[in-house]
C-alpha cells in the first residue's frame, strides 16, 4: 500500500501530461482524485502505525546494490499527512483559482508531478532515492514558479530558483558521497549504526560533511545565503506558493536535517547550522518589515519561520524543529491561499498599499486569514503558540545569545504581520480593484476554513500526538520563556497596529532594509565578476588548447580514420571475400599460432 | 595405410580451393559452385573422423547423421541462391561480381 | 503446461498455413496475411509463460538437443517479438513493396504475400536456435535462419539494390556457413560428440583430443568464431553488412540487425562457454577482446560520415556487436554475482527496442518520403511530432544517455570489464561512445533543428504507433528499473 503513495501520483502526472493535458477540467479532477487517495492512504497509515518498510533492489553491480525501499516511522508518516492534507487543500484550491487559466492541463500535471517528488523525499530509506526526488521537487519547482512562461518575471524567477537549488545540491551531493565513504552505506538504518564509528574516525572531516549535507537544506529550505531565490519564486501560482514555498517542499531541508538527526548530534558543526537558522530567521524578519507585496512579506516570513525550524534542528532537537514545521504548514498554508483569494479578488493586485478595507468586503477571507496570523505570531491557544514556545525554549536551552536572536525575531513576527493585516483589511479601499474586490466563490473558501480550523487545533496534544505520535515535545515551559513569548507578541502586535492604522502610505520607509540589504545586486556583482573571469580563463583554454589541439586534431583523426574506414567498403564482393579471407587468417593466426 | 590424416589433408585442400575459386573467379555461379564445394570439404572431414571414431566398434554415426543435415541443408541453399541469381540476370542482364557494385562506402 | 517445442512447431503450422491461405485465397487482400501473424504469434507469445522443459526421468531424444532454460525461453520472446515488429513495419512498407515487385491494377497485392510470412519461419529457426545445444541442431537452425533471410533481402526483385544486397548476403553467407561447418567439423572430429554438454564433459578427460591437440582445438574454434562473426556481425567479418542493410527492405534490415545478432550471440555464447573455463580460455578470450575493440572503434568511426541514415545504422550496429563481445569477453574473469548472460540479455533487449523503434520510423519516411537519407529526416518534428519523438528516444538509447536501456546495458559492460581489468578495451570503447555521441545527435539535430523542404506530414496507423510506444516505453523501464532481467540470469 504504501507503493501507492508514489504510484498514484506518478500515474496522475503521467496521464495529465500526455493524454488529457487539453482537457483542463478533466486533467484537474484526475490530479485531484489521485491526491485525495493518497491522503486517504497517509491517514489510514497514521492510524494504524504502518511500519513496513518495503524495498526492492533497483540496480546490483558487483558489490554496490542500490535499493529503492521506502521508510516507513513516526516520521515519514506525519510528513507524509502534512503533505497530503495541504496539497489536497491546495488542489481545491486551485480549483477554483486556476479556473480560467489556459493551461490549466499542465499546472495540475505539475501539480500532480511535485506530489509524486515530495512523496519520494518524505519516503526515501535511502540518500540516492532521496536525492534523485529532492532534484525532481527542483523540476516541478521550476515548472511551477515558470507556469506563466510568456511573461519575463517567472521565467527569470525559476530560473534563480533552479540554479540557486543547484549550488546547495551540489554540495548535498558531495555531502552524501563523503558520508557514504565514512559509514559505508546510504541508507539511513544502516548509516545510523555505522555513524558514531565514522564521526569518531574522521573528526574534522565528518563535520564538514554535515555541513556540505547541510548545503542541500541550505539551498532548498532557502537558508542565507542562498535565500534569494525563495521570495522570486513568488511570481508562481499562489496555491503553488502555498503548497510548495511555503508548507511542503521548502520543509523538505528541515525534514531532510530530521532524517539524519543521529548525525547532527555527533559533531560541533551543528552549531554552524543552529546559526545559519538564526541569521537567517532575523534577517528575513528584518526584511518582512518594508515589503509592500503581500506575497513577499509571507515569503520572508516563511524565511524566517525555516529559519527557526533550521535553528532548532542545529540545537539538536529535531522534534522541535518537525513539530514547528506542522504547525507551520498548516498556519502559512492558509495564509498564503488567503493572501490568494485576496490576489485574486483584487485582479491580481498583489501590493498591499493598493488595498485596503477588506475586511467588509471578503469576511470570510477576513476571518481565517486572521486566524493565520494569530497562529504564525503565536497568540495563546492556537498552534503557533505551542510550536514558538518550544523553539524559545530550545533556543533557551541551547544557547543564550541565539534565545537573544530568536526573541527579536519573535517580536518582529506579530509587527510585521500586524502592519500587513491592517494595511489590508481596514481603512478605505485605496484602488478601483480593492474597492469593487469580492468575497471568492466557495470552491475556495472551503480549503480556506478547514486550514483555519487546522491552525487553530493542529497544536494541541491530541491532533499532534495522532500524526506525529510520540515525536511531538512535550516540555514544562519557564516561565522566562513565556513571559518573552508573550511580551514580545503584545509589543510588536500594538506597536505595528499603532504605526500602520489608518496610514495610505509606507511611515518608516528604510530603502536599505526594503532592498533586502542589496544582496541581490552584491550577488549579481559577484556572480558577474567571477563569471568575467572564468570566462576569460574558459575562453583561453579554448582557443589555445581545446581547438587547436584537442578539437581540430580529434576532429581530423576521427574523421580520417572513419573515412579511411569506409573506403574498405569498395562495393566489390571479389573484395569482400578477399577481406573476408584475410580476416579468416588473421582469426586463425591470432587465435592458434599467436 | 591410409589414415585419417590423409583424408583431413584431402579434405582441407578441398577447402582451400573452394575458398580460393569464391575470391579469384567471377562469375556468380562459379563462385557459387566453389561455395558447394568448401561444404563438401566439410563433408568429406566428417565422414573420415567418424569412421576413424570407433564406438562400440561401430563408426561414430553422430558425424555422418551431420554430413546428410549439410547435403539437405546445401541443396535448398542452391535452390534459393541460383533463383536470386537468375532474378539478377534478369534485371541487370549479368552474373559478373564486377558489375554489382553499386552500393559501396 | 506444455514442451517447449510445441512453440516452433505452431509457428511453422502457423507460416504454413498463411503460405497456403496465401496461395489459394486470390482475392484476399495481403495484408490480411501479416495480420493474422502477428495475432497468431502474439498468442505463441503468451503461451510462452506456460512451457515447461523435460519432467524427471523423461529422457526422450529431443532433450538432448533442444534446451529448455532461462536463457532459450528469453531469447524465444525475444524472436517472437522482434518478428512481430518486422511484420508490423512490413504492413507499412508494402507501398515500396508494391512499387518493387511492379504489381499491376487488378492485383496490387501480387507477390508480396511472401513477405508476410516467411518471417515466421526465419522466426520459428532463431527459436530453435535459443534451444539448440547439439552442433546439428544448431548448423539446422542456423541455417534455416540465413536462408530465409537470403530469400527476404533480396525479395524486391526488380530493384537493384535489394537484388545486389542479396547476392552478396548469399555469396559472404554461404562463405560463412563453410567456415562454420568446417570448424564443427573439427570440433566433432576432435571430441567425437555432438552434444554441447558432452564436449564440455570431454574437455574434463586429459585422454581428450581435444586437450592433446590444443592447436586443432583452437583451429575448429577459430573457423566457428568467423561463421558467428559473420551473423553477429564483428570485424573483420563486418564487411557486408552496411551493403546489405542499405539494399534489404527496411523490415528486414531490422530483422537482420536484431534477429540475427541475437540467436548469433546465443549460439556463440553456447558454444564457447565451456572453453572459458579451459586451457584454451587465454587465447579466446584474448581474441574476443580484440575483436571486441576493432569493432567498436570502426563501427563507431565509420558511421561518423554516413549521410544514408540505414547505413549509419549498419555502422551502429556493427559497434553494438563490439560492445556485446566486450560482454562476452568478460565470461571468464568476472566474479559479479550480475552474470555475463544477464548483461547480454539485457544489452540485447534494449538494442532491440531501440533500433526496432529506428527502423520502423525509417519504413515510414521511406514508405511516404520515398528516401533514406538523413536529409528526408530534416524537419522530421513538424512533419510528424510523434515519430521524431519516438526516435529521438531510440537515438538517445542507441547513443547511450542515462535513463535508458542502451546506457545501462553499457553501464554494466564497462563494469563488467572493468572488474576484468580490460582498460585497453575500455579505452578504445569510450572512444567509440564519444563518436556516437555525434553521429546519433546528428540525426535529432536533421530532426529538431534543421528545416523540411516541404510541409508533407507522416501518416502512422494506430496498430505501429502502438508497437512504437511500448518499444519506446521498453526503453525507459529497462533504463531504469534492469533488474527483472537480470534476476532472470541470476544463478
Amino acid at each position: 500500500m504504501p507503493w501507492l503513495l508514489l504510484i498514484l501520483p506518478l500515474v496522475a502526472a503521467l496521464v495529465t501530461a500526455l493524454i488529457t493535458r487539453k482537457n483542463g477540467t478533466l486533467s484537474a479532477f484526475i490530479s485531484l482524485g489521485s491526491v485525495g487517495a493518497t491522503l486517504a492512504i497517509s491517514l489510514l497509515m497514521v492510524l494504524r502505525k504502518d511500519d513496513a518498510s518495503p524495498a526492492f533492489t533497483w540496480i546490483a553491480a558487483g558489490d554496490f546494490t542500490l535499493e529503492i525501499g521506502l521508510t516507513l516511522d513516526a516520521l515519514s508518516r506525519g510528513m507524509m499527512v502534512i503533505v497530503t492534507v495541504i496539497g489536497t487543500l491546495v488542489h481545491v484550491f486551485s480549483l477554483g483559482y486556476m479556473e480560467k487559466d489556459e493551461s490549466k492541463g499542465r499546472y495540475f500535471a505539475c501539480l500532480s508531478l511535485f506530489m509524486f517528488s515530495m512523496t519520494g523525499i518524505v519516503l526515501a530509506n535511502n540518500f540516492a532515492m532521496m536525492f534523485i526526488f529532492w532534484e525532481l521537487v527542483g523540476v516541478s519547482s521550476y515548472l511551477l514558479i515558470g507556469h506563466w512562461f510568456t511573461k519575463n518575471d517567472p521565467v527569470e524567477a525559476a530560473k534563480k530558483a533552479f540554479l540557486t537549488n543547484r549550488i546547495g545540491d551540489f554540495g548535498f551531493m558531495i555531502g552524501i558521497l563523503m558520508l557514504w565513504g565514512m559509514t559505508g552505506s546510504i541508507v539511513f538504518s544502516e548509516m545510523e549504526g555505522g555513524a558514531a564509528e565514522a564521526a569518531a574516525g574522521h573528526g574534522k572531516m565528518f563535520g564538514i560533511a554535515v555541513l556540505c549535507l547541510f548545503c542541500g537544506a541550505v539551498g532548498k529550505s532557502a537558508q542565507m545565503p542562498l535565500h534569494v531565490w525563495l521570495p522570486d519564486a513568488m511570481e508562481g501560482p499562489t496555491p503553488v506558493s502555498a503548497l510548495i514555498h511555503a508548507a511542503t517542499m521548502v520543509a523538505a531541508g528541515v525534514y531532510m536535517l530530521a532524517r539524519v538527526s543521529f548525525l547532527l548530534s555527533l559533531t560541533d558543526a551543528a552549531q554552524v547550522i543552529a546559526w545559519v537558522g538564526a541569521i537567517t530567521a532575523l534577517f528575513a524578519a528584518v526584511v518582512a518589515t518594508q515589503q509592500n507585496d503581500i506575497k513577499k512579506i509571507l515569503a520572508y516570513s516563511t524565511l524566517s519561520q525555516l529559519g527557526y525550524m533550521v535553528m532548532a534542528a542545529g540545537l539538536g532537537d529535531t522534534n522541535v524543529a518537525m513539530f514547528h514545521l506542522y504547525t507551520h504548514a498548516a498556519f502559512k498554508a492558509l495564509l498564503f491561499l488567503g493572501a490568494g483569494a485576496i490576489i485574486y479578488a483584487c485582479h491580481h493586485e498583489q501590493d498591499i498599499w493598493q488595498m485596503g478595507g477588506l475586511a467588509k468586503k471578503m469576511p470570510v477571507t477576513f476571518l481565517t486569514f486572521a486566524i493565520g496570523t494569530a497562529a504564525l505570531v503565536a497568540v495563546p491557544f492556537t498552534s503557533g503558540f505551542f510550536s514558538k514556545e518550544m523553539i524559545l525554549l530550545t533556543a533557551y536551552e541551547g544557547n543564550k545569545t541565539l534565545f537573544v536572536i530568536a526573541a527579536i525575531v519573535a517580536f518582529l513576527t506579530p509587527f510585521y504581520m500586524m502592519r500587513l493585516f491592517t494595511v489590508v483589511f481596514f481603512g478605505e479601499g485605496r484602488s478601483h480593484h480593492a474597492k469593487d474586490a469580492k468575497e471568492v466563490e466557495s470552491v475556495m473558501k472551503l480549503p480556506l476554513l478547514v486550514l483555519a480550523a487546522l491552525s487553530v487545533i493542529a497544536g494541541y496534544g491530541f491532533v499532534a500526538g495522532l500524526v506525529f505520535g510520540d515525536l511531538v515535545p512535550h516540555e514544562q515551559v519557564p516561565s522566562i520563556v513565556l513571559v518573552t513569548s508573550l511580551g514580545t507578541l503584545a509589543a510588536g502586535a500594538l506597536l505595528g497596529f499603532i504605526l500602520y492604522k489608518g496610514k495610505t502610505q509606507e511611515v518608516t520607509p528604510i530603502g536599505f532594509i526594503r532592498e533586502k540589504f542589496f544582496l541581490d545586486e552584491l550577488y549579481i556583482v559577484l556572480v558577474r565578476l567571477f563569471q568575467d573571469a572564468v570566462g576569460l580563463l574558459a575562453k583561453m583554454l579554448d582557443t589555445h588548447v581545446v581547438d587547436n589541439i584537442a578539437s581540430k586534431g580529434t576532429a581530423s583523426t576521427v574523421a580520417g580514420l572513419g573515412s579511411l574506414f569506409r573506403r574498405i567498403q569498395v562495393g566489390n564482393l571479389q573484395a569482400y571475400a578477399f577481406l573476408f579471407g584475410v580476416g579468416v587468417i588473421l582469426v586463425v593466426y591470432l587465435l592458434v599460432f599467436a | 595405410m591410409i589414415t585419417l590424416n590423409h583424408y583431413l589433408f584431402v579434405s582441407g585442400l578441398l577447402f582451400a580451393l573452394g575458398l580460393s575459386g569464391v575470391i579469384l573467379r567471377r562469375s556468380l555461379i562459379v563462385i557459387f559452385m566453389s561455395l558447394e564445394m568448401m561444404l563438401s570439404a566439410a563433408n568429406l572431414s566428417l565422414v573420415a573422423f567418424s569412421r576413424f571414431h570407433l564406438v562400440d566398434g561401430l563408426p561414430n554415426y553422430n558425424g555422418q547423421a551431420l554430413v546428410f543435415f549439410i547435403i539437405t541443408v546445401a541443396a535448398a541453399e542452391v535452390a534459393v541462391g541460383l533463383a536470386i541469381i537468375v532474378a539478377l540476370f534478369r534485371a541487370r542482364q549479368t552474373t559478373s561480381v564486377d558489375d554489382i557494385t553499386s552500393m559501396k562506402y | 503446461m506444455m514442451p517447449a517445442y510445441y512453440l516452433e512447431a505452431a509457428v511453422v503450422i502457423l507460416g504454413l498455413v498463411l503460405m497456403v491461405m496465401e496461395a489459394f485465397v486470390e482475392k484476399a487482400d495481403k495484408s490480411l496475411i501479416a495480420k493474422m501473424g502477428i495475432v497468431g504469434l502474439l498468442v505463441v507469445l503468451v503461451s510462452l509463460f506456460f512451457v515447461s522443459g523435460p519432467a524427471e526421468g523423461d529422457d526422450a531424444p529431443i532433450w538432448s538437443f533442444y534446451a529448455v532454460d532461462p536463457m532459450a525461453l528469453f531469447y524465444k520472446g525475444f524472436a517472437l517479438v522482434t518478428t512481430i515488429l518486422v511484420l508490423i513495419m512490413s504492413l507499412d512498407y508494402r507501398s515500396v513493396l508494391q512499387h518493387y515487385m511492379g504489381a499491376d491494377q487488378e492485383k496490387p497485392g501480387a507477390g508480396i504475400g511472401e513477405f508476410h510470412y516467411l518471417p515466421l519461419f526465419t522466426c520459428a529457426g532463431l527459436m530453435w536456435m535459443a534451444s539448440a545445444k547439439d552442433i546439428v541442431s544448431i548448423f539446422v537452425a542456423l541455417e534455416l535462419v540465413t536462408i530465409s533471410f537470403y530469400v527476404l533481402v533480396a525479395f524486391m526483385r526488380r530493384n537493384v539494390g535489394s537484388l545486389e544486397a542479396g547476392v552478396k548476403y548469399l555469396i559472404l553467407g554461404a562463405l560463412s556457413t563453410g567456415f562454420f561447418v568446417y570448424g564443427l567439423t573439427w570440433l566433432f572430429g576432435l571430441s567425437g560428440e555432438t552434444e554441447l554438454s558432452k564436449i564440455a564433459a570431454a574437455l574434463g578427460n586429459d585422454d581428450s583430443a581435444m586437450v592433446r591437440y590444443p592447436k586443432a582445438l583452437l583451429f575448429s574454434l577459430a573457423m566457428i568464431l568467423v561463421g558467428l562473426g559473420f551473423k553477429i556481425a564483428a570485424v573483420p567479418f563486418q564487411i557486408w553488412v552496411p551493403d546489405v542493410y542499405q539494399g534489404a527492405p527496411t523490415p528486414i534490415t531490422a530483422f537482420l540487425s536484431v534477429g540475427s545478432k541475437a540467436a548469433g550471440f546465443v549460439v556463440g555464447y553456447r558454444i564457447m562457454e565451456p572453453f572459458f573455463a579451459n586451457h584454451v580460455a587465454p587465447q579466446l578470450v584474448t581474441l574476443i577482446l580484440a575483436i571486441s575493440g576493432a569493432t567498436i572503434l570502426l563501427g563507431n568511426l565509420a558511421a561518423v560520415a554516413q549521410e544514408n541514415f540505414k547505413r549509419l545504422l549498419a555502422y551502429s550496429s556493427i559497434s553494438h556487436a563490439g560492445f556485446l563481445l566486450l560482454a562476452l569477453g568478460c565470461s571468464s574473469s568476472t566474479t559479479s554475482p550480475v552474470n555475463v548472460e544477464g548483461v547480454m540479455a539485457l544489452y540485447l533487449g534494449g538494442y532491440l527496442a531501440m533500433t526496432l523503434v529506428a527502423f520502423h520510423v525509417m519504413c515510414l519516411v521511406r514508405a511516404q518520403l520515398g528516401s533514406e537519407d538523413l536529409s528526408a529526416y530534416k524537419g522530421l518534428s513538424k512533419r510528424s511530432p510523434f515519430l521524431a519523438g519516438v526516435l529521438l528516444v531510440a537515438m538517445i538509447s542507441l547513443a547511450g544517455v542515462p535513463f535508458t536501456a542502451g546506457f545501462i546495458g553499457k553501464m554494466y559492460v564497462f563494469l563488467m570489464a572493468l572488474q576484468s581489468r580490460y582498460f585497453v578495451i575500455i579505452a578504445l570503447a569510450v572512444v567509440g561512445v564519444g563518436a556516437g555521441f555525434y553521429y546519433y545527435l546528428k540525426v535529432v539535430r536533421a530532426m529538431y533543428w534543421d528545416d523540411a523542404a516541404d510541409d508533407q506530414s507522416v501518416q502512422i496507423s494506430t496498430l505501429s504507433k502502438v508497437a512504437m510506444l511500448t518499444m519506446v516505453a521498453l526503453i525507459v523501464i529497462l533504463g531504469i528499473y534492469p533488474t527483472p532481467i537480470l534476476n532472470l540470469f541470476a544463478a
